[in-house]
Order: structure tokens, then C-alpha cells, then sequence
């Protein structure tokens, strides 16, 4: 079992939180993304995790041990580094075999646990090349070797796959995953590519400004965002959020236009906003239906052509740009107006002031 | 250890720092460490203190058998050092000691021990030697550098690899090698024992320095500003006056400096090549003698003298120190 | 007139072309060195030919190789050599351990650390004949320092550094040990500067690597910290080796050569042979060319690794 637990860990700088006391519990064989813009106290967390920094406060147990105050390598764990951290005087072989013998293992037994790590990611020809030498994707294999040939409770990765060519992130985003998958271990993945964090984990960790913003499976944090951080951030584009006041049973845009309730989220509505009347609408660039009834409206100011779909870029009032797809078939030059309605079920709620989404029973 | 590893420091730790740089026997070796610098540190200035101290003793005080750590400080090695005195006949004397306040602090100095200053002495005019060489070499010496570090830094010359390092050769000569023909042919041209002739030989000696650590400088500057400015219109001399120049201030401040240590210092051709009128003061230095032997204090006076520009200007260059010394090879 | 006239005074300034430019800012420097090193390399070489006195009043005569296979004879000479070869040894040898060790324990950063680093390089930016002779009031028996400071009072049982005698008793080489201390003193630190900026450029990472791998100390000193700092190290120990070859202030201010020959260091027997005494410009000739070659061999080196070091910017 390799379960990890977080509880009330912070990382303070005198008066300034590098992390806001979390917790968190990620179970034996979960894929845990911390996800977030840079500074957000992602790496600071895994690295407090792993012991290559000091926590000021609160305790992290692994399997139920606690090894807070422990030596890095007294916890079982294995990291990856962003720039691979491959000793340089070492061919690769001699890289993955290291932290066996550090730890005084036969060699007989090394051979055999280096071969298995060898095979599991078709290494086998860089073997005797050193550091040096090998393509950064090549690299990053013979860390995750490394990593791998200790048998460790959990991976701990740093945005591993930040160094390296877009071309070769794509596949070995694929072969984490697929080594994940096989050998099921627990591993903490930190990351600023939220497309990275959903295709690959289990759950994932929001974090902005040492905050944890959600904690939720990626169907979770894309569909019922926390607060509008997280819409913001997840999706490419990120949700369209558009202020408004709520009239009736409808929400008056600020720019202009109105937007009718449905009926079913109207009673939720009023009774979580509580007499307040300004709230932000959102809703995801798939959410809306180019309709020539619809009930919103605004001019195209670009288009992207995706492939299977186009993005169009509509000013709706004064600049205020959303996103929505529209269907490849159809042309939309600049400037034309359209009409789209939006699809009830993924319409969202945010309260201005507190940023949280408003959330009824008629969502689950 | 067992203790810490379960409950974890005393305090909270507020700074970035690793687990295993926390414990107990990591935090020793770690004062330990400060403490072995510090040591060190001491010991190796202790020479220096000693010269600083030794320049305020007494010609007793310096003499003294142990050697004395507490006396009383007096201005008399700079006033061994600065001047020519006579010995004051008895009538004199005490004429002298009536109107002591007449005279400058120097003079009621040397009163103190019956003397009367009669001229300043010849290390004066040493010093005035050592900054008039010192000061045009290094001009001459970093302008010239300047020109040909930009050309080297800029252009593809034919060669440049084999000339760099003919440029830089001429650092690895001992100077004695150089001097003989040098000696022989300023005799020859009566340029020996002159201004111009030390200026000539120190500006060929620093240009080697001042070539290489300038270029270094210019390397850093990225090209697409003077490659902008030709674009606009400009020549391409204009472009190194108006905008390689400016940047490279302080990188010429830095080999200025370097350059005049290093002529400031000089020792070995100063003493082959001069005798008396273009002597500069470290040849000087060494022969200070006085009544009874060698003035210590004096020594010591004019050491002190010679040696605090330098460790003003270390302490102002201390981010160059390293590119100083390696001729530019090796950044901070 | 406007500006883009052609008669306008700054359109009709004549532009300097690059090429232009280039004879302009080289040859200055290229002539200025070439008459002041080239020339006198020549020079040199011609009078090791010859048996020429500066003081004489005789033109130059050839001789041939005379003057070089005296020398190679000469087991006086031999034995300059073989001082100036101890000399080197221990100076650049001591320096480089120390400067190592003071580089390792300063690369942690504390309280004070960057003020007492800049302390230890003034050392080396001091006049070395000014370092010599004030040394020499240090090392004296009855009121010098060193002495005092170690404890080593007694006048009859005390050593004088500088006439390498201990207790009364002759101790060879002694006088030798002493300069190499002030050597020692004085360049340390810009050997523990170049190892220490070596040491900053390691990146943390492999060190966290090691930390969560349970490498040894002595495992990240030999395959991270050593391999990574070589180059840099070895380029302090050439530096230093040629500058130990030559070395001649700092004996000159502290020993001149003495106590008899025991610090008389070839390039100070050199200086000897030329400006003192006969001046035998001829011998000195030959015996400097002597001295160039092995430097330059040496020099070779050190380009080398300079350009070496430079190209992996």
C-alpha cells in the first residue's frame, strides 16, 4: 500500500505562505496532478513530499509512516526531475543501476532489476551512452529508469516533460501514462499544462497563489469548476464568464442582452444568491448552439479553424469576446452576426464577490 | 538524531532549505564550517594588520624584542618615509622647540627626535614616477585594447585564433627575457632610465591583458544593437562610439583598474630598466635605509601607502576579480 | 540644406569602410607588441650566440652554441633549476589544496561569507615586492611576528626562517619552505576563486538526485563535485605553475637569492647573471631562451584550455 497523506502542510517565508496549509490523500495507485500557473506552490508541495524541502508546518505520512522530518531517501519514494539531473560521468546504465547500489543490493539482483526496467521502456540501445549525449526525451527515459528500478511506493515527477520539444511531449505523455497504467504505482505529477493534467491523471490538484483551488477528477474540475480560477484555467479556451444582474428569472448581461433561467435551476438560484443580484454566467465554448433563433447574439471579431470544428471569437457587446464552436461546414466571415442559445445542463453560476461557483442540488 | 527524525526542529523553519540539511549533525558540521572560514580568514590577514600596525610604531616600538601588539601610534615611519632630514645642532635645537608651533606636523614630528625636514625625499618623487607610468600606460593600454578587442569581437580576421594567442603569449614571458634586448636597445635609443620608455613597455605588456579581457566584455554585447544602427544608417564607427562604447563602461572600468595594478605593481622591469629619474616606488621600497639600518617603519609607512588603493579598488572590483585574473576566461 | 543632401557636411564625411576600420583598430596594438616582444625574442636569441657583456666595451662575438652547452654543464645551474623546480612543487601544489578546501567550505552560503571571500583576495592584488619585504620583517627572529605568534621565543631555541637555521642549527631548505608560505599566502585564494566559481555552476538537481539516491559524500564529491570543477582547476594549476616559473618579485623582496643560494630562483640567478656583476648579457641570453622554451611548452597548455573553456559558452 503506498497511500500519502497531507495534513495542515505549509511552507512559509516569515510572514509570506509559499503554500497554504492543504491537506490532501491521494490512495495507493493514484495519478495526482498538481496543477497551476507557475509560482503557485505546486513544486514547493511535491517538494516537501519528497524531503528536498522543509515544511514549516503540518505532517506528511506515507503509508501511514510519518516522514516528515525523514531523510529524501529514507521514504521510499523516487522523483523525476524537470532537467533529468542524470549524473553526467555515468553512462546510462551505470545511471539506473546507482540507487541500488547506494542501497548495497547484490549484483546479481541488480543486473536482473535493471534488465526489467531496461525492457519495460525499450532502452535497451542507450545504455552505454552517456547523459551527454542522448536527446532530451532520451534522457527523460533513463530518468523514469532510475526512478523505476527502486521499486519505490510513489513517483513524485516534476514537470518532467517541461524540457522537452512539443513533438516528443505528446508521446511521452502517452508512455507515462501507459507505465502508470501497468504498473500501477502511486504517482504525483506536477504540471502547468492543464491539457497534460487532464488527459493523464486520476484527480487533480488546482493550486493558485499557494491556494488549493479543487481537488476533483478532471470530468470534475472541467464540468463543475470550484470557482472561476478553475474555469478559468482548465479548457482550452478556459470557460466564457459574463457578469450579469439577476432579474426575474432572468440574468440581465451588463453588456447588453438577456439570458433566460431555466426553469429547474430558478428556484436553486434565488435561494443561493440570497437577495444579492449580481452574479457571473458561464459556460463552455461547447455549451452553445448556433441557432438563428437564439436568444444571444454578437459579431464574429476571428475565427480559428480547429480541424473538427471552428472557434469563433464573438464580440458580444463592447469587446467583451466569448468563445463558442461553431460547425466546420459553415462559413463565418468577420463581422457577421450570429445567434446561439446555450444547452441548459452546462450553464454555470459564480458569485462576483466570492469568486465560488453557486451550486444547487440540481447539480451532481 | 532518532529524536528529530520523529518530531522535527525546534522552531519553524521559515527559509528554503532541505530535510537533510536540518539535523542536528548537519547543523554542526555547518558552524563548523563558518568556523573553519573564519579562521582562516584571520589568520590570512593577519600579515596585513601587522603592516597597517607596523606603519603607526615607533622606530623602537618595530624593534622591540617580543614584538610589541599595544603602543602608541605616531605619524613618524611617514615622516621617515616622506622626508630628508638633518640633525639640528644644539643652538638650533632649542630655538627650534620654542617655535614649534610654527611648524607643520611633519616638522614637530622630526623636532621630536632633533631633526629639522629639509627636503622632501627622493620617494616622493618615486611615487610621482609610479603615477605618471602607471597612469599613461594604462590609458594607452586600454585604448588600444578597446579598438582591437572590438575588431577581434566583430570582424573575421584572417588568423584570429593564432594572434589571440600571440597577443596573449607575451604574458607567459618572464620578464628578465624580455628585458635584456629591451635594456640593450634603450640604451641604444636613450630611451633607458625614461617616462617614455617604461610608458612603452608597460602599455605593450598590459595590451595582452587588456585585449582579451576587453573582448570578453564586447562578446557580451549582443550585435543586433550596432547591426540596428547600421540598418538606420549609421557608420560603422559611429556605431561603436554611440552604442558599443556606453555598454562597455563598465567593462573598461574594470580593465582600467586591472591594468593599473598591474603597472602599479611592477617591480622587476621598473628595476632593470631604470636608475634614478623614471625610478618608480616599488624598486624604492626595498631600499629604504636610514641611520642604523633599515627603516622598518618606514617601510611599513610607505607599504601601507602603496598598498590601500589596491584594496579599495579589490573591494570595488570584487564581482571582476575572477575574469580579472584569468585574462577574461572565466565569469562570475 | 537639408539632411539628406549629398553636399550636406555629414552626408560628405567620408565613411570609414569595415575594412578600413579593421587596420585601424589591430594594427596599432599588433605593432606596438610586435616591436616590444617579437624583437627583443629575436634579439635574445641572436646574443645567446654570443659572448657579449653590456658593460663591455666590445661588440658582440659569435660563439655558437657555447654559451648553451655551458649551461647544460653547469651543475650550479642545475641546482637553480632543481630549487625553482622544489619551489614550483610545493608552492602551486599547496596552493591548490588549500585553495580546493577553502573553495568546498565556503560554497555554502553564511552569515558574513561574501565579505570575508572578497578579505581573502587582497592578498593577491598586492605588489609581491612589497609582500616580500614585509614578510621579511615577520619571519625575523627577535621582533618578527611569526615567531612571536607561534610561540617560538626563546631566542636560543627559535628558528630564523630566513637563514634556515633552527635551534642555532643549519636546516636546509628552510628558507625555501618560508617563501613558499607567502606564495602559498598570497595565490590560495585565486585558486579557491576559479574552484569556487566552478563549484556555483553545479546544478542543485544533481545533488537532490543524490541526496534522494543515499549517494555518499564521497560518492557526490567524486562523480559530481570533481568531474565538474576539473577543467577549471586545472587551468588554476597552470596559471600558477607558469607564474612560479618566473617567479622573482617576491624572492627578491624577501630573501634576494639568500640565505647563500638557497632561494636563488632561476629567474632571480637570471637577473643576476645579466644586471649584476659582469653582466654577461650573452650566457643570460642563452640561459633565458632555455627558460622561454620550457614556459612556452607550458603556455601551450594553458591557451589551450582557455580557448577549450571559452568555446563550451
Amino acid at each position: 500500500m503506498a497511500t500519502i497523506q497531507l495534513q495542515q502542510v505549509e511552507k512559509k517565508f516569515s510572514e509570506f505562505y509559499a503554500v497554504k496549509p492543504m491537506d490532501l490523500t491521494i490512495a495507493d495507485g493514484e495519478f495526482v496532478s498538481l496543477l497551476g500557473p507557475s509560482g503557485c506552490g505546486k513544486t514547493t508541495t511535491l517538494r516537501m513530499i519528497s524531503g528536498l524541502e522543509t515544511v514549516s508546518g503540518g505532517t506528511i505520512s506515507l503509508d501511514g509512516r510519518n516522514v516528515t522530518w525523514r531523510h529524501p531517501s529514507d521514504r521510499n519514494i523516487a522523483f523525476v526531475f524537470q532537467f533529468y539531473a542524470l549524473y553526467p560521468h555515468m553512462n546510462a546504465r551505470q545511471n539506473i543501476a546507482f540507487p541500488l547500489q547506494a542501497e548495497g543490493m547484490a549484483k546479481a539482483d541488480i543486473e536482473k532489476r535493471v534488465e526489467e526496467v531496461v525492457k519495460l521502456l525499450h532502452i535497451e540501445s542507450l545504455l552505454k551512452t552517456h547523459p551527454g549525449k542522448l536527446s532530451g526525451g532520451d534522457k527523460q527515459r533513463i530518468a523514469l529508469a532510475r526512478a523505476l528500478v527502486r521499486r519505490p511506493a510513489a513517483f513524485l515527477m516534476d514537470e518532467p516533460l517541461g524540457a522537452l520539444d512539443a513533438e516528443f511531449r505528446e508521446s511521452m505523455r502517452a508512455e507515462i501514462k501507459r507505465l502508470h497504467l501497468s504498473i500501477h504505482a502511486t504517482t504525483v505529477y506536477v504540471t502547468h499544462d492543464q491539457v497534460e493534467a487532464m488527459a493523464m491523471s486520476d484527480r487533480i490538484v488546482v493550486m493558485s497563489a499557494a491556494e488549493v483551488q479543487q481537488v476533483g477528477t478532471p470530468a470534475e474540475v472541467y464540468y463543475d469548476p470550484a470557482n472561476l480560477f478553475v474555469a478559468r484555467f482548465i479548457g482550452s479556451p478556459g470557460m466564457n464568464l459574463l457578469a450579469g444582474q439577476h432579474v426575474g428569472k432572468q440574468i440581465h448581461l451588463t453588456g447588453g442582452g438577456q439570458y433566460v433561467i431555466p426553469d429547474h435551476l430558478h428556484g436553486p438560484l434565488t435561494e443561493a444568491l440570497n437577495g444579492n443580484n449580481d452574479i457571473i454566467l458561464g459556460f463552455r465554448p461547447e455549451a452553445a448552439e448556433i441557432n438563428p433563433d437564439g436568444t444571444l447574439t454578437g459579431n464574429v471579431y476571428a475565427t480559428d479553424m480547429h480541424g473538427a470544428y471552428t472557434m469563433l471569437h464573438i464580440n458580444l457587446n463592447e469587446n467583451e469576446i466569448i468563445h463558442i464552436r461553431g460547425d466546420r461546414a459553415i462559413s463565418f466571415p468577420i463581422g457577421t452576426q450570429v445567434r446561439f442559445d446555450l444547452k441548459p445542463d452546462m450553464v454555470r453560476f459564480f458569485h462576483p464577490k466570492t469568486e465560488k461557483a453557486i451550486r444547487g442540488e440540481a447539480h451532481s | 538524531m532518532a529524536q528529530f527524525e520523529e518530531v522535527g526542529p525546534a522552531k519553524p523553519i521559515t527559509e528554503s532549505i532541505r530535510v537533510d540539511k536540518v539535523s542536528p549533525r548537519a547543523r554542526v558540521f555547518h558552524n563548523l564550517r563558518a568556523l573553519a572560514v573564519l579562521v582562516m580568514a584571520i589568520v590570512g590577514l593577519i600579515p596585513i594588520f601587522v603592516m597597517v600596525v607596523t606603519a603607526f610604531k615607533t622606530r623602537s616600538d618595530v624593534v622591540a624584542d617580543p614584538p610589541k601588539v599595544f603602543f602608541n601610534p605616531t605619524l613618524e615611519g611617514f615622516v621617515y618615509l616622506f622626508t630628508e632630514r638633518a640633525l639640528l645642532p644644539q643652538a638650533r635645537l632649542e630655538e627650534a622647540q620654542a617655535n614649534a608651533e610654527d611648524l607643520g606636523l611633519f616638522g614637530r614630528i622630526a623636532l621630536e627626535s632633533g631633526q629639522e625636514i629639509t627636503a622632501p625625499s627622493d620617494y616622493v618623487n618615486r611615487l610621482k614616477n609610479s603615477l605618471i607610468v602607471a597612469g599613461v600606460s594604462t590609458v594607452t593600454s586600454v585604448v588600444l585594447g578597446l579598438f582591437a578587442a572590438y575588431a577581434f569581437s566583430r570582424f573575421n580576421i584572417a588568423g584570429k585564433d593564432d594572434l589571440l594567442f600571440f597577443i596573449l603569449s607575451t604574458r607567459m614571458l618572464p620578464a628578465v627575457v624580455v628585458t635584456i634586448p629591451i635594456f640593450l636597445l634603450y640604451r641604444q635609443l636613450g630611451l633607458h632610465d625614461t617616462y617614455l620608455g617604461m610608458i612603452l613597455l608597460y602599455t605593450a605588456f598590459n595590451l595582452s591583458f587588456s585585449v582579451w579581457l576587453l573582448k570578453g566584455f564586447i562578446d557580451e554585447i549582443p550585435r543586433e544593437y550596432e547591426e540596428a544602427a547600421l540598418v538606420d544608417g549609421y557608420t560603422r564607427l559611429q556605431a561603436f562610439f554611440k552604442i558599443v562604447l556606453p555598454q562597455a563602461v563598465t567593462g573598461i572600468a574594470a580593465t582600467t583598474v586591472f591594468c593599473l595594478i598591474f603597472a602599479w605593481n611592477e617591480y622587476a622591469f621598473a628595476l632593470m630598466l631604470t636608475s634614478d629619474q623614471a625610478r618608480t616606488a616599488p624598486p624604492s621600497i626595498a631600499t629604504m635605509l636610514g641611520r642604523g639600518g633599515i627603516e622598518w617603519s618606514a617601510i611599513a609607512a610607505g607599504s601601507l601607502g602603496f598598498l590601500i588603493p589596491v584594496v579599495i579598488i579589490t573591494f570595488a572590483l570584487r564581482n571582476y576579480l575572477l575574469r580579472g585574473v584569468t585574462f577574461g576566461a572565466i565569469r562570475q | 540644406m537639408s539632411s539628406t543632401s549629398p553636399s550636406h557636411p555629414a552626408n560628405r564625411r567620408r565613411h570609414l569602410s569595415d575594412r578600413a576600420i579593421l587596420n585601424l583598430f589591430i594594427w596599432p596594438t599588433l605593432i606596438l607588441l610586435i616591436a616590444m616582444n617579437i624583437f627583443p625574442l629575436f634579439y635574445s636569441l641572436y646574443l645567446s650566440f654570443t659572448n657579449y657583456s653590456a658593460i663591455a666595451r666590445q661588440i658582440p662575438v659569435w660563439i655558437g652554441f657555447d654559451n648553451f652547452s655551458k649551461i647544460l654543464n653547469d651543475e650550479q645551474l642545475w641546482q637553480y633549476f632543481a630549487i625553482t623546480g622544489r619551489y614550483v612543487l610545493l608552492s602551486v601544489g599547496l596552493q591548490t589544496i588549500l585553495g580546493f578546501g577553502m573553495a568546498m567550505l565556503v560554497r555554502e552560503k553564511f552569515r558574513g561569507s561574501g565579505l570575508l571571500t572578497t578579505l581573502i583576495l587582497v592578498p593577491m592584488m598586492l605588489s609581491p615586492v612589497v609582500v616580500g619585504l614585509f614578510w621579511k620583517l615577520m619571519y625575523n627572529p627577535t621582533f618578527g611576528y611569526v615567531n612571536f605568534l607561534l610561540g617560538l621565543t626563546n631566542s636560543s631555541t627559535a628558528p630564523d626562517f630566513l637563514a634556515s637555521s633552527w635551534a642555532r642549527e643549519f636546516v636546509p631548505g628552510l628558507a625555501l619552505t618560508a617563501v613558499v608560505v607567502v606564495d602559498v599566502w598570497m595565490w590560495s585564494p585565486f585558486v579557491m576563486l576559479l574552484v569556487l566559481s566552478g563549484l556555483k555552476a553545479i546544478p542543485d538537481y544533481l545533488y537532490e538526485a543524490a541526496a534522494i539516491d543515499r549517494a555518499s559524500s564521497w560518492f557526490q564529491f567524486w562523480r559530481i563535485t570533481l568531474p565538474q570543477v576539473a577543467p577549471l582547476l586545472l587551468i588554476a594549476v597552470l596559471f600558477r605553475t607558469i607564474e612560479a616559473i618566473k617567479s622573482f618579485d617576491l624572492v627578491m623582496g624577501m630573501t634576494g637569492g639568500g640565505p647563500g643560494s638557497q632561494t636563488e630562483l632561476i629567474a632571480v640567478n637570471l637577473y643576476r647573471q645579466a644586471f649584476q656583476g659582469q653582466f654577461r648579457t650573452g650566457p643570460a641570453s642563452a640561459l633565458a631562451y632555455i627558460i622561454l622554451i620550457i614556459i612556452i611548452a607550458i603556455s601551450n597548455l594553458y591557451i589551450r584550455f582557455l580557448n577549450q573553456s571559452r568555446g563550451d559558452d
